[in-house]
Protein backbone atom coordinates (compact mmCIF):
# COMPACT_ATOMS: atom_id res chain seq x y z
CA UNK A 1 0.00 0.00 0.00
CA UNK A 2 1.17 3.49 -0.76
CA UNK A 3 2.85 5.07 2.30
CA UNK A 4 0.62 8.16 2.01
CA UNK A 5 -2.46 5.96 2.23
CA UNK A 6 -0.99 4.05 5.17
CA UNK A 7 -0.29 7.27 7.06
CA UNK A 8 -3.78 8.61 6.40
CA UNK A 9 -5.42 5.37 7.57
CA UNK A 10 -3.34 5.01 10.73
CA UNK A 11 -3.84 8.68 11.58
CA UNK A 12 -7.60 8.30 11.13
CA UNK A 13 -7.62 5.21 13.35
CA UNK A 14 -6.09 7.27 16.12
CA UNK A 15 -8.34 10.26 15.39
CA UNK A 16 -11.53 8.22 15.45
CA UNK A 17 -10.80 6.64 18.81
CA UNK A 18 -9.75 9.99 20.23
CA UNK A 19 -12.96 11.64 19.01
CA UNK A 20 -15.11 8.96 20.64
CA UNK A 21 -13.10 8.98 23.86
CA UNK A 22 -13.44 12.74 24.28
CA UNK A 23 -17.05 13.20 23.19
CA UNK A 24 -20.10 14.03 25.26
CA UNK A 25 -22.58 14.15 22.36
CA UNK A 26 -23.89 10.95 20.81
CA UNK A 27 -23.46 12.13 17.21
CA UNK A 28 -19.79 12.88 17.79
CA UNK A 29 -19.27 9.48 19.44
CA UNK A 30 -20.95 7.84 16.45
CA UNK A 31 -18.74 9.82 14.08
CA UNK A 32 -15.60 8.55 15.85
CA UNK A 33 -16.82 4.95 15.63
CA UNK A 34 -17.54 5.31 11.91
CA UNK A 35 -14.10 6.82 11.32
CA UNK A 36 -12.55 3.77 12.98
CA UNK A 37 -14.63 1.38 10.91
CA UNK A 38 -13.77 2.97 7.58
CA UNK A 39 -10.11 3.52 8.35
CA UNK A 40 -9.42 -0.12 9.09
CA UNK A 41 -11.19 -1.53 6.01
CA UNK A 42 -8.35 -0.95 3.50
CA UNK A 43 -5.86 -2.21 6.10
CA UNK A 44 -7.82 -5.43 6.35
CA UNK A 45 -8.04 -5.82 2.59
CA UNK A 46 -4.31 -5.30 2.10
CA UNK A 47 -3.68 -8.93 1.29
CA UNK A 48 -6.20 -8.97 -1.56
CA UNK A 49 -6.94 -12.68 -1.11
CA UNK A 50 -10.61 -13.78 -1.27
CA UNK A 51 -10.46 -14.71 2.41
CA UNK A 52 -9.20 -11.26 3.36
CA UNK A 53 -11.87 -9.57 1.24
CA UNK A 54 -14.55 -11.76 2.79
CA UNK A 55 -13.30 -10.87 6.27
CA UNK A 56 -13.35 -7.17 5.33
CA UNK A 57 -16.90 -7.31 4.03
CA UNK A 58 -18.13 -9.25 7.06
CA UNK A 59 -16.48 -6.75 9.41
CA UNK A 60 -17.98 -3.83 7.52
CA UNK A 61 -21.52 -5.22 7.60
CA UNK A 62 -21.37 -6.08 11.30
CA UNK A 63 -19.88 -2.73 12.33
CA UNK A 64 -22.31 -0.65 10.29
CA UNK A 65 -25.25 -2.62 11.67
CA UNK A 66 -24.02 -1.90 15.17
CA UNK A 67 -23.41 1.78 14.35
CA UNK A 68 -26.90 2.10 12.86
CA UNK A 69 -28.45 0.58 15.97
CA UNK A 70 -26.40 3.02 18.05
CA UNK A 71 -27.59 5.96 15.98
CA UNK A 72 -31.20 4.82 16.18
CA UNK A 73 -30.99 4.44 19.94
CA UNK A 74 -29.36 7.85 20.44
CA UNK A 75 -31.92 9.56 18.20
CA UNK A 76 -34.72 7.81 20.12
CA UNK A 77 -33.16 9.00 23.35
CA UNK A 78 -32.94 12.55 21.96
CA UNK A 79 -36.60 12.41 21.00
CA UNK A 80 -37.69 11.06 24.39
CA UNK A 81 -35.50 13.14 26.67
CA UNK A 82 -34.71 16.18 24.51
CA UNK A 83 -30.93 16.12 24.82
CA UNK A 84 -27.93 14.32 23.39
CA UNK A 85 -25.64 13.91 26.39
CA UNK A 86 -24.02 10.50 26.69
CA UNK A 87 -24.02 10.47 30.49
CA UNK A 88 -27.57 11.73 30.82
CA UNK A 89 -29.49 8.96 29.10
CA UNK A 90 -32.63 8.41 31.09
CA UNK A 91 -34.87 6.06 29.17
CA UNK A 92 -34.34 2.28 29.58
CA UNK A 93 -35.15 1.20 26.02
CA UNK A 94 -32.51 3.27 24.23
CA UNK A 95 -30.05 2.31 26.98
CA UNK A 96 -30.61 -1.39 26.41
CA UNK A 97 -30.39 -0.93 22.64
CA UNK A 98 -27.11 0.97 22.96
CA UNK A 99 -25.67 -1.76 25.20
CA UNK A 100 -26.60 -4.41 22.62
CA UNK A 101 -25.22 -2.30 19.75
CA UNK A 102 -21.90 -1.80 21.56
CA UNK A 103 -21.80 -5.51 22.43
CA UNK A 104 -22.20 -6.30 18.73
CA UNK A 105 -19.37 -3.89 17.95
CA UNK A 106 -17.08 -5.55 20.49
CA UNK A 107 -17.92 -9.13 19.64
CA UNK A 108 -19.60 -10.21 22.86
CA UNK A 109 -21.68 -13.35 22.89
CA UNK A 110 -24.31 -13.98 21.70
CA UNK A 111 -23.20 -11.58 18.92
CA UNK A 112 -19.72 -13.09 18.64
CA UNK A 113 -19.85 -15.41 15.63
CA UNK A 114 -18.22 -12.93 13.26
CA UNK A 115 -15.11 -12.30 15.32
CA UNK A 116 -13.02 -15.48 14.91
CA UNK A 117 -13.81 -15.70 11.20
CA UNK A 118 -12.85 -12.08 10.59
CA UNK A 119 -9.61 -12.52 12.54
CA UNK A 120 -8.78 -15.63 10.52
CA UNK A 121 -8.79 -13.63 7.30
CA UNK A 122 -6.28 -11.03 8.49
CA UNK A 123 -2.55 -11.01 8.97
CA UNK A 124 -1.28 -10.80 12.53
CA UNK A 125 -0.58 -7.07 12.69
CA UNK A 126 -4.04 -6.07 11.44
CA UNK A 127 -5.59 -8.67 13.72
CA UNK A 128 -3.69 -7.09 16.62
CA UNK A 129 -5.18 -3.67 15.83
CA UNK A 130 -8.63 -5.24 15.57
CA UNK A 131 -8.30 -7.01 18.92
CA UNK A 132 -6.82 -4.17 20.93
CA UNK A 133 -7.25 -0.67 19.52
CA UNK A 134 -10.76 -1.18 18.15
CA UNK A 135 -12.01 -2.21 21.57
CA UNK A 136 -11.11 1.08 23.25
CA UNK A 137 -13.80 3.31 21.72
CA UNK A 138 -16.83 1.06 22.39
CA UNK A 139 -15.60 0.42 25.94
CA UNK A 140 -15.31 4.14 26.62
CA UNK A 141 -18.95 4.53 25.63
CA UNK A 142 -20.07 1.51 27.67
CA UNK A 143 -18.30 2.89 30.74
CA UNK A 144 -19.95 6.28 30.39
CA UNK A 145 -23.62 5.37 29.96
CA UNK A 146 -25.80 5.25 33.08
CA UNK A 147 -26.46 1.85 34.65
CA UNK A 148 -28.75 -0.30 32.56
CA UNK A 149 -30.50 -3.60 33.19
CA UNK A 150 -28.12 -5.65 35.32
CA UNK A 151 -29.57 -8.88 33.95
CA UNK A 152 -28.49 -7.86 30.43
CA UNK A 153 -24.90 -7.12 31.43
CA UNK A 154 -24.48 -10.25 33.53
CA UNK A 155 -25.97 -12.40 30.76
CA UNK A 156 -23.72 -10.84 28.12
CA UNK A 157 -20.67 -11.32 30.34
CA UNK A 158 -21.29 -14.87 31.46
CA UNK A 159 -22.35 -16.15 28.04
CA UNK A 160 -19.24 -14.54 26.51
CA UNK A 161 -16.92 -16.28 28.97
CA UNK A 162 -18.71 -19.58 28.33
CA UNK A 163 -18.81 -19.29 24.52
CA UNK A 164 -15.28 -17.94 24.36
CA UNK A 165 -13.99 -20.98 26.19
CA UNK A 166 -16.25 -23.53 24.58
CA UNK A 167 -15.83 -22.33 21.00
CA UNK A 168 -12.06 -22.25 21.21
CA UNK A 169 -11.78 -25.88 22.23
CA UNK A 170 -11.98 -27.32 18.72
CA UNK A 171 -9.65 -24.85 16.98
CA UNK A 172 -6.24 -25.49 15.49
CA UNK A 173 -5.86 -22.12 13.78
CA UNK A 174 -4.11 -19.69 16.09
CA UNK A 175 -5.98 -16.59 14.97
CA UNK A 176 -9.31 -18.22 15.71
CA UNK A 177 -8.01 -19.29 19.13
CA UNK A 178 -6.99 -15.70 19.84
CA UNK A 179 -10.43 -14.58 18.67
CA UNK A 180 -12.23 -16.86 21.11
CA UNK A 181 -9.83 -15.83 23.88
CA UNK A 182 -10.74 -12.21 23.13
CA UNK A 183 -14.46 -13.03 23.45
CA UNK A 184 -13.88 -14.69 26.82
CA UNK A 185 -11.84 -11.79 28.20
CA UNK A 186 -14.38 -9.25 27.03
CA UNK A 187 -16.98 -11.27 28.92
CA UNK A 188 -15.02 -10.84 32.15
CA UNK A 189 -14.80 -7.10 31.53
CA UNK A 190 -18.52 -6.67 30.93
CA UNK A 191 -19.41 -8.78 33.98
CA UNK A 192 -17.92 -6.34 36.45
CA UNK A 193 -18.76 -3.13 34.57
CA UNK A 194 -21.82 -2.15 36.56
CA UNK A 195 -20.23 -2.83 39.97
CA UNK A 196 -16.66 -1.55 39.64
CA UNK A 197 -15.77 0.24 36.37
CA UNK A 198 -12.08 0.61 37.32
CA UNK A 199 -11.82 -3.19 37.30
CA UNK A 200 -13.15 -3.19 33.73
CA UNK A 201 -10.35 -0.82 32.76
CA UNK A 202 -7.84 -3.00 34.63
CA UNK A 203 -9.05 -6.13 32.84
CA UNK A 204 -8.97 -4.33 29.50
CA UNK A 205 -5.42 -3.07 29.96
CA UNK A 206 -4.07 -6.41 31.18
CA UNK A 207 -5.85 -8.13 28.29
CA UNK A 208 -4.33 -5.71 25.76
CA UNK A 209 -0.83 -6.38 27.13
CA UNK A 210 -1.32 -10.16 27.12
CA UNK A 211 -2.90 -10.44 23.72
CA UNK A 212 -0.36 -8.12 22.13
CA UNK A 213 2.37 -10.43 23.45
CA UNK A 214 0.66 -13.42 21.86
CA UNK A 215 0.01 -11.73 18.53
CA UNK A 216 3.59 -10.46 18.30
CA UNK A 217 4.96 -13.88 19.29
CA UNK A 218 2.97 -15.58 16.56
CA UNK A 219 4.00 -12.83 14.13
CA UNK A 220 7.64 -13.36 14.98
CA UNK A 221 7.36 -17.10 14.52
CA UNK A 222 5.11 -16.72 11.43
CA UNK A 223 3.01 -19.50 12.95
CA UNK A 224 -0.63 -19.65 11.89
CA UNK A 225 -1.65 -23.03 13.26
CA UNK A 226 -0.67 -25.35 16.07
CA UNK A 227 1.58 -27.46 13.85
CA UNK A 228 3.62 -24.43 12.75
CA UNK A 229 3.80 -23.28 16.33
CA UNK A 230 5.12 -26.68 17.37
CA UNK A 231 8.12 -26.59 15.05
CA UNK A 232 8.95 -22.94 15.74
CA UNK A 233 10.97 -23.72 18.86
CA UNK A 234 14.12 -23.69 16.79
CA UNK A 235 13.81 -20.01 15.93
CA UNK A 236 14.21 -18.47 19.37
CA UNK A 237 14.55 -20.76 22.36
CA UNK A 238 14.06 -17.83 24.76
CA UNK A 239 10.72 -16.89 23.22
CA UNK A 240 9.72 -20.53 23.17
CA UNK A 241 10.47 -20.81 26.87
CA UNK A 242 8.43 -17.70 27.71
CA UNK A 243 5.42 -18.36 25.47
CA UNK A 244 3.83 -21.00 27.74
CA UNK A 245 4.08 -18.58 30.65
CA UNK A 246 2.30 -15.86 28.67
CA UNK A 247 -0.37 -18.39 27.70
CA UNK A 248 -0.87 -19.40 31.32
CA UNK A 249 -1.07 -15.71 32.19
CA UNK A 250 -3.87 -15.41 29.61
CA UNK A 251 -5.52 -18.34 31.33
CA UNK A 252 -5.45 -16.47 34.61
CA UNK A 253 -3.08 -18.50 36.71
CA UNK A 254 -1.17 -17.04 39.64
CA UNK A 255 1.60 -15.86 40.09
CA UNK A 256 1.33 -14.28 36.64
CA UNK A 257 -0.27 -10.95 35.72
CA UNK A 258 -3.38 -12.46 34.16
CA UNK A 259 -4.48 -13.57 37.62
CA UNK A 260 -4.91 -10.00 38.84
CA UNK A 261 -8.07 -8.97 36.94
CA UNK A 262 -9.77 -12.31 37.51
CA UNK A 263 -8.96 -12.19 41.20
CA UNK A 264 -10.23 -8.65 41.61
CA UNK A 265 -13.38 -9.37 39.58
CA UNK A 266 -14.23 -12.53 41.54
CA UNK A 267 -13.68 -10.68 44.81
CA UNK A 268 -15.92 -7.80 43.76
CA UNK A 269 -18.65 -10.13 42.49
CA UNK A 270 -18.60 -12.00 45.79
CA UNK A 271 -18.79 -8.75 47.73
CA UNK A 272 -21.85 -7.77 45.69
CA UNK A 273 -23.55 -11.02 46.60
CA UNK A 274 -23.23 -12.70 43.20
CA UNK A 275 -21.29 -15.75 44.36
CA UNK A 276 -23.03 -18.27 42.04
CA UNK A 277 -22.23 -16.06 39.04
CA UNK A 278 -18.63 -15.78 40.18
CA UNK A 279 -18.33 -19.54 40.66
CA UNK A 280 -19.87 -20.37 37.29
CA UNK A 281 -17.69 -17.82 35.49
CA UNK A 282 -14.55 -19.16 37.13
CA UNK A 283 -15.54 -22.67 36.07
CA UNK A 284 -16.15 -21.47 32.50
CA UNK A 285 -12.68 -19.97 32.46
CA UNK A 286 -11.38 -23.52 32.81
CA UNK A 287 -12.46 -24.16 29.24
CA UNK A 288 -10.21 -21.35 27.98
CA UNK A 289 -7.39 -22.61 30.20
CA UNK A 290 -7.60 -25.97 28.45
CA UNK A 291 -6.78 -24.62 25.03
CA UNK A 292 -4.09 -22.33 26.40
CA UNK A 293 -2.55 -25.41 27.97
CA UNK A 294 -2.81 -27.23 24.66
CA UNK A 295 -0.93 -24.39 22.96
CA UNK A 296 1.82 -24.37 25.59
CA UNK A 297 2.04 -28.16 25.29
CA UNK A 298 2.63 -27.80 21.54
CA UNK A 299 5.02 -24.88 21.94
CA UNK A 300 7.49 -25.85 24.62
CA UNK A 301 6.48 -28.96 26.51
CA UNK A 302 7.10 -31.12 23.45
CA UNK A 303 9.85 -30.66 20.85
CA UNK A 304 8.71 -32.04 17.49
CA UNK A 305 11.45 -33.04 15.05
CA UNK A 306 12.27 -30.90 12.05
CA UNK A 307 14.40 -30.97 8.92
CA UNK A 308 18.13 -30.33 9.15
CA UNK A 309 17.99 -26.77 7.67
CA UNK A 310 15.33 -25.83 10.22
CA UNK A 311 17.15 -26.93 13.32
CA UNK A 312 18.67 -24.55 15.80
CA UNK A 313 21.66 -22.71 14.30
CA UNK A 314 24.83 -22.09 16.24
CA UNK A 315 24.40 -18.34 16.20
CA UNK A 316 20.82 -17.10 16.52
CA UNK A 317 20.10 -14.32 14.04
CA UNK A 318 17.35 -11.89 15.04
CA UNK A 319 15.31 -11.03 11.96
CA UNK A 320 13.06 -8.44 13.53
CA UNK A 321 13.39 -6.01 16.42
CA UNK A 322 11.91 -7.61 19.52
CA UNK A 323 12.25 -4.82 22.07
CA UNK A 324 8.55 -4.11 22.27
CA UNK A 325 7.73 -7.79 22.52
CA UNK A 326 10.26 -8.15 25.34
CA UNK A 327 8.66 -5.31 27.28
CA UNK A 328 5.19 -6.75 26.78
CA UNK A 329 6.21 -10.24 27.88
CA UNK A 330 7.92 -8.85 30.97
CA UNK A 331 4.77 -6.96 31.84
CA UNK A 332 2.56 -9.99 31.23
CA UNK A 333 4.56 -12.19 33.55
CA UNK A 334 5.62 -10.09 36.46
CA UNK A 335 3.04 -7.43 37.34
CA UNK A 336 1.24 -9.42 40.04
CA UNK A 337 3.49 -8.38 42.96
CA UNK A 338 2.73 -4.78 41.98
CA UNK A 339 -1.04 -5.31 42.30
CA UNK A 340 -1.73 -2.48 44.76
CA UNK A 341 -0.09 0.18 42.62
CA UNK A 342 -1.55 -1.28 39.41
CA UNK A 343 -5.04 -1.14 40.88
CA UNK A 344 -4.49 2.34 42.27
CA UNK A 345 -3.54 3.38 38.76
CA UNK A 346 -7.04 2.60 37.56
CA UNK A 347 -9.09 3.86 40.46
CA UNK A 348 -10.00 7.40 39.56
CA UNK B 1 -50.17 23.61 -11.01
CA UNK B 2 -52.06 20.56 -9.85
CA UNK B 3 -51.01 18.77 -13.00
CA UNK B 4 -47.35 19.60 -12.35
CA UNK B 5 -47.61 18.35 -8.75
CA UNK B 6 -49.25 15.16 -9.92
CA UNK B 7 -46.60 14.61 -12.57
CA UNK B 8 -43.74 15.11 -10.10
CA UNK B 9 -45.29 12.76 -7.53
CA UNK B 10 -45.91 10.15 -10.22
CA UNK B 11 -42.29 10.34 -11.38
CA UNK B 12 -41.13 10.12 -7.76
CA UNK B 13 -43.02 6.90 -7.07
CA UNK B 14 -42.02 5.42 -10.41
CA UNK B 15 -38.38 6.24 -9.72
CA UNK B 16 -38.49 4.76 -6.21
CA UNK B 17 -39.98 1.55 -7.60
CA UNK B 18 -37.24 1.55 -10.19
CA UNK B 19 -34.51 1.89 -7.56
CA UNK B 20 -35.95 -0.97 -5.51
CA UNK B 21 -36.35 -3.36 -8.45
CA UNK B 22 -33.17 -2.59 -10.34
CA UNK B 23 -31.40 -5.29 -12.38
CA UNK B 24 -27.99 -3.76 -11.71
CA UNK B 25 -26.59 -0.82 -9.69
CA UNK B 26 -26.18 1.40 -12.75
CA UNK B 27 -29.90 1.21 -13.46
CA UNK B 28 -30.60 2.02 -9.83
CA UNK B 29 -28.38 5.09 -10.08
CA UNK B 30 -30.31 6.33 -13.11
CA UNK B 31 -33.59 5.79 -11.31
CA UNK B 32 -32.22 7.62 -8.31
CA UNK B 33 -31.51 10.63 -10.53
CA UNK B 34 -35.17 10.66 -11.55
CA UNK B 35 -36.23 10.36 -7.91
CA UNK B 36 -33.95 13.20 -6.87
CA UNK B 37 -35.08 15.39 -9.73
CA UNK B 38 -38.78 15.08 -9.03
CA UNK B 39 -38.33 15.14 -5.26
CA UNK B 40 -36.21 18.24 -5.35
CA UNK B 41 -38.70 20.02 -7.62
CA UNK B 42 -41.47 19.20 -5.15
CA UNK B 43 -39.31 20.46 -2.29
CA UNK B 44 -38.44 23.67 -4.12
CA UNK B 45 -42.10 24.25 -4.83
CA UNK B 46 -42.77 24.17 -1.09
CA UNK B 47 -40.05 26.69 -0.29
CA UNK B 48 -37.10 24.38 0.38
CA UNK B 49 -34.88 25.69 -2.41
CA UNK B 50 -31.58 25.37 -0.50
CA UNK B 51 -32.04 21.72 0.36
CA UNK B 52 -32.97 20.93 -3.25
CA UNK B 53 -29.89 22.68 -4.60
CA UNK B 54 -27.59 21.02 -2.05
CA UNK B 55 -29.11 17.62 -2.81
CA UNK B 56 -28.43 17.99 -6.51
CA UNK B 57 -24.90 19.25 -6.02
CA UNK B 58 -23.63 16.97 -3.26
CA UNK B 59 -25.81 13.91 -3.39
CA UNK B 60 -26.19 13.49 -7.14
CA UNK B 61 -23.09 15.32 -8.32
CA UNK B 62 -20.72 14.01 -5.66
CA UNK B 63 -21.85 10.87 -3.91
CA UNK B 64 -23.78 9.24 -6.74
CA UNK B 65 -20.96 9.89 -9.19
CA UNK B 66 -18.41 8.20 -6.93
CA UNK B 67 -20.84 5.35 -6.35
CA UNK B 68 -21.36 4.83 -10.07
CA UNK B 69 -17.59 4.93 -10.64
CA UNK B 70 -16.85 2.32 -8.01
CA UNK B 71 -19.73 0.15 -9.12
CA UNK B 72 -18.65 0.31 -12.75
CA UNK B 73 -15.61 -1.80 -11.87
CA UNK B 74 -17.83 -4.65 -10.80
CA UNK B 75 -19.88 -4.81 -13.98
CA UNK B 76 -20.82 -8.14 -15.47
CA UNK B 77 -20.96 -9.25 -19.08
CA UNK B 78 -24.63 -10.16 -19.41
CA UNK B 79 -26.87 -7.58 -17.75
CA UNK B 80 -30.62 -7.88 -17.96
CA UNK B 81 -32.72 -4.78 -18.50
CA UNK B 82 -36.06 -3.61 -17.22
CA UNK B 83 -38.08 -5.78 -19.60
CA UNK B 84 -37.38 -9.27 -18.30
CA UNK B 85 -40.13 -11.09 -16.44
CA UNK B 86 -38.24 -11.20 -13.14
CA UNK B 87 -37.64 -7.45 -13.01
CA UNK B 88 -41.11 -6.44 -14.16
CA UNK B 89 -42.69 -8.76 -11.59
CA UNK B 90 -40.53 -7.22 -8.86
CA UNK B 91 -41.43 -3.72 -10.01
CA UNK B 92 -45.12 -4.57 -10.06
CA UNK B 93 -44.79 -5.98 -6.54
CA UNK B 94 -43.16 -2.82 -5.22
CA UNK B 95 -45.77 -0.68 -6.94
CA UNK B 96 -48.50 -2.69 -5.27
CA UNK B 97 -46.71 -2.26 -1.93
CA UNK B 98 -46.55 1.51 -2.35
CA UNK B 99 -50.19 1.73 -3.42
CA UNK B 100 -51.29 -0.47 -0.54
CA UNK B 101 -49.27 1.53 1.93
CA UNK B 102 -50.75 4.73 0.61
CA UNK B 103 -54.28 3.37 0.95
CA UNK B 104 -53.65 2.24 4.52
CA UNK B 105 -51.86 5.38 5.68
CA UNK B 106 -53.96 8.03 3.95
CA UNK B 107 -55.93 10.07 6.48
CA UNK B 108 -56.80 13.74 6.18
CA UNK B 109 -54.94 14.79 3.07
CA UNK B 110 -55.60 18.52 3.52
CA UNK B 111 -53.70 19.14 6.73
CA UNK B 112 -50.11 20.36 6.82
CA UNK B 113 -47.69 18.24 8.77
CA UNK B 114 -44.27 19.53 7.87
CA UNK B 115 -42.51 22.87 7.60
CA UNK B 116 -39.31 23.69 5.80
CA UNK B 117 -38.44 26.93 7.52
CA UNK B 118 -39.43 29.76 9.83
CA UNK B 119 -38.61 33.36 10.59
CA UNK B 120 -35.29 33.84 12.34
CA UNK B 121 -34.56 37.17 13.94
CA UNK B 122 -35.10 39.97 11.42
CA UNK B 123 -35.32 37.63 8.41
CA UNK B 124 -38.82 36.79 7.22
CA UNK B 125 -38.39 33.25 5.97
CA UNK B 126 -35.29 31.05 6.08
CA UNK B 127 -35.04 27.33 5.61
CA UNK B 128 -34.08 25.20 8.60
CA UNK B 129 -31.36 23.51 6.57
CA UNK B 130 -29.91 26.84 5.49
CA UNK B 131 -29.72 28.06 9.08
CA UNK B 132 -28.24 24.73 10.19
CA UNK B 133 -25.47 24.82 7.62
CA UNK B 134 -24.73 28.43 8.50
CA UNK B 135 -24.37 27.43 12.15
CA UNK B 136 -22.07 24.57 11.22
CA UNK B 137 -19.72 26.94 9.44
CA UNK B 138 -20.09 29.70 12.02
CA UNK B 139 -19.76 27.96 15.39
CA UNK B 140 -18.82 24.47 14.21
CA UNK B 141 -15.11 25.03 14.48
CA UNK B 142 -12.94 21.94 14.41
CA UNK B 143 -15.99 19.73 14.08
CA UNK B 144 -16.37 20.99 10.53
CA UNK B 145 -12.78 20.00 9.80
CA UNK B 146 -13.33 16.57 11.38
CA UNK B 147 -16.48 16.07 9.34
CA UNK B 148 -14.67 17.01 6.13
CA UNK B 149 -11.83 14.66 7.07
CA UNK B 150 -14.31 11.84 7.62
CA UNK B 151 -15.81 12.34 4.17
CA UNK B 152 -12.37 12.46 2.56
CA UNK B 153 -11.36 9.32 4.41
CA UNK B 154 -14.38 7.36 3.21
CA UNK B 155 -13.60 8.36 -0.37
CA UNK B 156 -9.98 7.26 -0.02
CA UNK B 157 -10.97 3.99 1.68
CA UNK B 158 -13.42 3.17 -1.11
CA UNK B 159 -10.89 3.96 -3.81
CA UNK B 160 -8.29 1.85 -2.03
CA UNK B 161 -10.71 -1.06 -1.72
CA UNK B 162 -11.67 -1.11 -5.40
CA UNK B 163 -8.06 -0.65 -6.50
CA UNK B 164 -7.53 -4.41 -6.57
CA UNK B 165 -6.78 -4.63 -10.33
CA UNK B 166 -7.47 -8.38 -10.63
CA UNK B 167 -5.70 -9.15 -7.36
CA UNK B 168 -8.87 -8.93 -5.30
CA UNK B 169 -12.31 -10.42 -5.29
CA UNK B 170 -14.24 -7.14 -5.57
CA UNK B 171 -13.06 -5.87 -8.93
CA UNK B 172 -13.81 -7.61 -12.20
CA UNK B 173 -11.33 -5.99 -14.61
Amino acid sequence: MSPYMLIILIFTLGLGTLITLSSSHWLIAWMGLELNTFAILPLMAQQHSPRAMEATIKYFIIQTTAATMLLFASVSNAWLSGQWEIQQMSHPTPLALITIALALKLGLAPMHAWFPEVLQGLNFSTGLILSTWQKLAPFSLLLQIPPTSSFLLITLGFISVLMGGWGGLNQTQLRKILGYSSIAHLGWMILIMQYAPPLTLLALTVYIVLTSSMFLTFLYNQATNINSLAISWTKTPMLTALTPLVLLSLGGLPPLTGFLPKWAILQELTKQGLTPVAALTALSALLSLYFYLRLSYATALTTPPNNLPATLPWRIIFKQPTTFLAVLITMSLSLLPLSPSVMAFFTF
Amino acid sequence: MKYLLFLLLFLLILGVVGVASNPSPGFAALSLVMVAGSGCSLLAGQGGYFLALILFLIYLGGMLVVFAYSVAFTGSDYVEGWGTRRISLAAAGYLLLVWGGGVILSTNLNEEFWTVGASFGEFMFLEYSLVGVAHLYMGGGWLLVAGAWALLLVLLAVLELVRGASRGAVRVV
